[in-house]
């Protein structure tokens, strides 16, 4: 077990290098620093940008270039925007923005997808194994943003009048301006009423796909020997299925759970626009692309490389904690 | 008197053998009534036994119907702008589904839509499909080197998010904002999942004796890849080509809703009106209802008819009347 997660870790470690270099390549090939001054009016000199290239270090060699970039990144340096403010930084406060909606909605996901995929399994061709089957394919069919849209139409505005006062809020991640002079309670209570609708709205559509493998991973468990052997030993129904039966059946939504996280950051991208937070999502797309600022996107790329990369490891140990027979593979 | 004699025989049950003639008038005599079926037939029958996987296909056609014939049925160009119906709420005379703010129709607006998203997804499995089996082909069968290479690179373009890769490459080709840039961007990073699958399936597969008896006969590997293997993989092909579909379709509306999709002038697509849908909500709700609702059932649609297919080609977890 220490060998395999240390040959992992090693492989991981491995990977995100020559990640990085993947995101540097398709990064410098598409972001120019530069051309906020093409569109000026009169346009700037040409010795301006001849200056401002030698400065940024644009004239390097493609791989001298990598390496400064990497060296920074590697002492959590991911340089400067075109504004001139450090990435890091930035990158940091929109981290905890959006890891607070990812956090959230991964937990609600799989809650739900366990209950639903279980139920779905036990009863199996059921009424309620039907609505639910039903229900789970419309939420994989609707577009992210459009069931957002639905839920600040409907959701909050419901809530909001059913309790008299503003309870769910439909654009941010805190009061503008709130957290200048408000803390504790009152900051995070701002914060959780803004937090609830993108959660739900993030965590419905991945727990839809989720609860399908809960449910075959559930049937395949219940239809095993070991089960009615369980049975046959005298236990009860329910305690088969719960010991014996969920347990088991969870292994396969680890890994995909594990695996999901990574492209949670892909979908709230879509959230966080329908919704107005200032998070990761926002960054990428209105500083980093909007702006051709190519320190921001390849900050950004990376974090979320490093997720990605990080959780993989994490479905491997995991997988191979749970299941001993796959370390031997 | 000759026909009695002859029914007397019958009912003693035998017929004497008479060599060089079949039993029975004629017919090749059976053990069982039931007519022998080939694997195919089966899976057909299977898939259309299937009652999920059948209104999938009966919805899709319908929508295929709408999108492509009901403009002729209907006789009203999308891009007509009429400046006295801006805005109209549906049920208007001429406008069933109501019309938008420059006052184009609504019902004209989502048939085009149909259309064009339609041709995105073919233009999406036109490129994915061959580049995803040839990758995962090629990984799985030579195995070695090749998979290593091939399979660490799909990796790799997997460590950041598709819909990221998506608008990070959509960003620097500004002039792909039509459905056909969007299908091929699709289409060129869409492939990763397929070749993932048809590799493990190969893995299989090449251990497997037929692909032995082949190698012995001195079949070359480009015909026991296309003749032995690929036949083989046609299940996880068909069902992988459905599902993408439907991702394909939410792809291309969440690339266009974030700006990155088919946002040109004059262009159109589901997408395009889902997302200029989204604004008006709660002011003109028809906008907003009836492109989402025409996306959701083709999606719905299309992902029932892969799930009656995986049910058909695999029937272990399902009962179905073969």
């Amino acid at each position: 077990m220490f060998f395999f997660t240390i040959r992992r870790i090693l492989a991981s470690v491995l990977v995100l290098l020559v990640s990085s270099f993947l995101v540097f390549a398709l990064a410098a090939a598409s972001f120019d620093p530069l051309s906020k001054y093409y569109t000026r009016n009169p346009r700037p000199p040409q010795s301006f940008f001849d200056n401002l290239r030698e400065q940024l270090g644009l004239n390097d060699n493609f791989f001298v270039r990598y390496w400064h970039w990497l060296s920074g990144a590697l002492t959590g340096d991911f340089g400067k925007t075109i504004n001139g403010s450090s990435v890091s930084q930035q990158l940091g406060t929109r981290i905890m923005v959006t890891g607070r909606m990812i956090i959230a909605a991964v937990i609600l996901a799989v809650l739900l997808a366990i209950v639903v995929g279980v139920i779905g399994a036990v009863r199996q061709y059921r009424p309620s194994d039907y609505a639910f089957t039903f229900l789970v394919y419309l939420l994989i069919a609707l577009p992210t943003f459009w069931f957002a849209a639905l839920l600040k139409e409907f959701v909050a505005g419901g809530i909001n009048d059913l309790l008299g006062s503003q309870v769910l809020y439909t654009i941010g991640e805190e009061t503008p301006g709130l957290s200048l002079y408000a803390s504790g309670w009152e900051l995070w209570s701002d914060r959780l009423g803004h937090l609830i609708l993108p959660t739900v709205s993030l965590a419905m559509l991945s727990f839809a796909a989720w609860s399908r493998f809960q449910r075959a991973a559930m049937l395949d468990v219940l239809g095993s020997d070991y089960m009615r052997l369980a049975r046959a030993k005298g236990l009860t129904y329910r305690r088969t299925v719960v010991k014996h039966g969920l347990r088991n059946a969870l292994i396969p939504l680890t890994t995909v759970v594990a695996l999901g996280i990574g492209t949670l950051f892909g979908g709230a991208v879509i959230t966080e626009t329908v919704f107005v937070w200032h998070g990761m999502g926002e960054y990428l797309l209105k500083s980093g692309i909007g702006q051709n600022d190519i320190n921001v996107v390849l900050g950004w790329l990376l974090v979320s490389a490093v997720f990605v990369v990080v959780f993989n490891l994490i479905a491997d140990i995991l997988y191979a904690v749970l299941d001993p027979r796959i370390r031997l593979a | 008197m000759a026909t009695t004699e002859a029914t007397t025989e019958t009912v003693g049950g035998l017929l004497p053998a008479v060599p060089g003639t079949p039993q029975n008038g004629g017919g090749v005599e059976r053990e069982f009534t039931v007519k022998a079926r080939s694997q195919r037939q089966q899976i057909v029958r299977r898939f259309f036994h299937d009652k999920v996987g059948m209104t999938g296909l009966v919805i899709f056609v319908l929508l295929l119907a709408f999108g492509f014939l009901g403009p002729l049925v209907q006789g009203v160009d999308y891009a007509t702008q009429n400046s006295n119906a801006q805005s109209v709420p549906p049920g208007t005379a001429g406008y069933l589904l109501g019309s938008d703010a420059i006052g184009r129709d609504v019902m004209a607006g989502i048939m085009t839509g149909v259309q064009r998203s339609l041709f995105i997804v073919l233009l999406f499995v036109a490129i994915a499909f061959p580049l995803g089996l040839l990758v995962g082909a090629l990984a799985g069968y030579f195995g070695r080197w090749v998979d290593s290479l091939l399979m660490r690179f799909v990796d790799l373009i997997l460590t950041v998010p598709l819909l990221v890769v998506l608008i990070v490459v959509a960003s620097n080709f500004p002039g792909s904002r039509t459905p056909l840039g969007v299908g091929v961007i699709l289409g060129l990073f869409g492939w990763l999942d397929l070749a993932r699958i048809v590799r493990s399936q190969f893995l299989s597969l090449r251990e497997k004796e037929y692909v032995e008896a082949a190698h012995a006969m001195g079949a070359s590997n480009s015909r026991i890849i296309f003749k032995h293997l690929i036949p083989n993989t046609l299940g996880s092909l068909i069902v992988w080509t459905t599902l993408a579909a439907a991702t394909a379709i939410t792809l291309e509306a969440a690339l266009t809703y974030l700006g990155f999709g088919v946002n040109g002038a004059n262009q159109t697509s589901l997408g395009r009106l889902v997302s200029d849908g989204v604004q008006a909500a709660s002011t003109r709700p028809w906008l907003f209802y009836f492109p989402g609702l025409a996306l959701i059932i083709i999606v719905l649609a299309i992902n029932l008819i892969g799930d009656g297919i995986r049910d058909a080609f695999d029937p272990s977890n399902r009962r179905v009347r073969a």
